[in-house]
């Protein structure tokens, strides 16, 4: 077969593979959103008898309903990592767009996106807003993951009624993002690992059943692409804390 | 006076629990199940202190409803809690731009936390 036949069968096999991957993105995206939906109702149910609006359960009824409850998060928490995997999948196929932005609203919009969660886990968010910050060229959408995957793991981590604690500050002509929780820290075996793909830290597994170990993976390879850095420091005093620096000029 | 809650959730399951919660609370309740009959109540110039809205409807979205609130009904400033399983921030973004007061995940909220969030926007 000579090259341009076979150059042809390629494209045209990663036009088909193309189109199936869209098509499974989607068929994930909407069962997952009738599987939440679905969740919610069972939640929002079991909440009302767990109230006794329904009636007084026995203590023995009440304790089954607690564990259904918290069994009905975790499947709700399963169902929203994969509907994040998925977009995130997507977002990484797709090549980078840089634009000159502020980081300071893409931090903000980001915890008005996980307040729910932060709520539901009783945990403060609280941002250390800078009042001037110059603007890095990034592209909008990948830097969004990252700092999901920072700012979810910091919430996620934690214990209730702690904080975690976001700053932005210009540091040697890039922006540095810190992203700081007390939960606990990582191991020093996991310290090496912790970029690594689907490595996830033993007792991250004990409190989250659920997640994949992709996120920090994603990040690493999203502030490399930028010429940035990330890293982290963590002890038992001082909480774990992430660091990303993003050059100011690309 | 009571104040007044419209539902607009297309799941008749969800928007009957929202209901019975709500009213208990001592608030008047108006749904729809459709987006067309949401435009219909609005047009009718209901009175109306608070919408409760999901986003994935049929025939006509939630944020065509936003957009008619905000732009041609008679309370183009009540507060709107939108209330949906949707969670992509250009969901989010969008919703934003069109003056919510509370972007809600379902599956993140019982019913006692969502009266709550009604409470601290317009009291009992």
């Amino acid at each position: 077969m000579d090259k341009e036949a076979t150059l042809k069968q390629l494209q045209e096999k990663n036009e088909k593979l193309t189109k199936l991957q869209s098509a499974k993105s989607d068929l994930i995206s909407i069962s997952a959103h009738q599987i939440r939906t679905s969740l919610s109702a069972i939640k929002w149910i079991v909440r009302m008898f767990i109230n006794g609006d329904v009636g007084k359960l026995t203590a023995e009824q009440e304790n089954l309903m607690k564990k259904a409850y918290e069994d009905n998060d975790r499947a709700i928490n399963t169902v929203t990592e994969l509907l994040m995997d998925n977009k995130r999948e997507d977002l990484l196929e797709k090549k980078y767009s840089f634009e000159a932005i502020n980081l300071i609203e893409l931090v903000d919009d980001t915890i008005f996106d996980f307040s729910g969660e932060a709520h539901a886990r009783k945990v403060e968010v609280i941002f250390l807003r800078p009042e001037n910050l110059p603007k890095v060229t990034v592209d909008k959408e990948k830097m969004l993951i990252v700092l999901q995957n920072l700012i979810e793991n910091a919430i996620k981590y934690s214990n209730q009624n702690e904080k975690v604690f976001i700053a932005l500050r210009e540091k040697d002509g890039a922006v540095e993002i810190s992203i700081k929780n007390n939960g606990t820290p990582i191991s020093g075996k996991g310290k090496p690992k912790i970029f690594q793909k689907f490595y996830r830290e033993p007792d991250a597994i004990k409190k989250e059943a659920v997640g994949s170990g992709i996120g920090l993976f994603t990040a690493k390879q999203v502030v490399e692409a930028h010429h940035g850095k990330i890293w982290f420091e963590s002890d038992w005093d001082k909480g774990t804390t992430f660091f990303v620096t993003i050059p100011c000029k690309k | 006076m009571a104040k007044t809650i419209f539902i607009i959730e297309d799941d008749e399951f969800l928007q009957g629990l929202e209901a019975t919660k709500l009213k208990k609370e001592g608030y008047d309740i108006l749904s729809a199940l459709k987006g067309t009959e949401a435009f219909e109540i609005i047009d009718r110039k209901e009175k109306i202190d608070l919408i409760l809205l999901d986003l994935m409807l049929p025939e006509i979205d939630g944020f065509a409803i936003l957009k008619k609130v905000r732009e041609e009904s008679h309370v183009p400033k009540v507060p709107v809690i939108v209330f949906s399983n949707l969670s992509e921030e250009k969901d989010i973004e969008r919703a934003k731009k069109l003056g919510i007061s509370e972007f809600l995940i379902k599956s993140n909220f019982n019913l006692d936390e969502l009266t709550q969030k009604v409470r601290e926007l317009i009291g009992k």
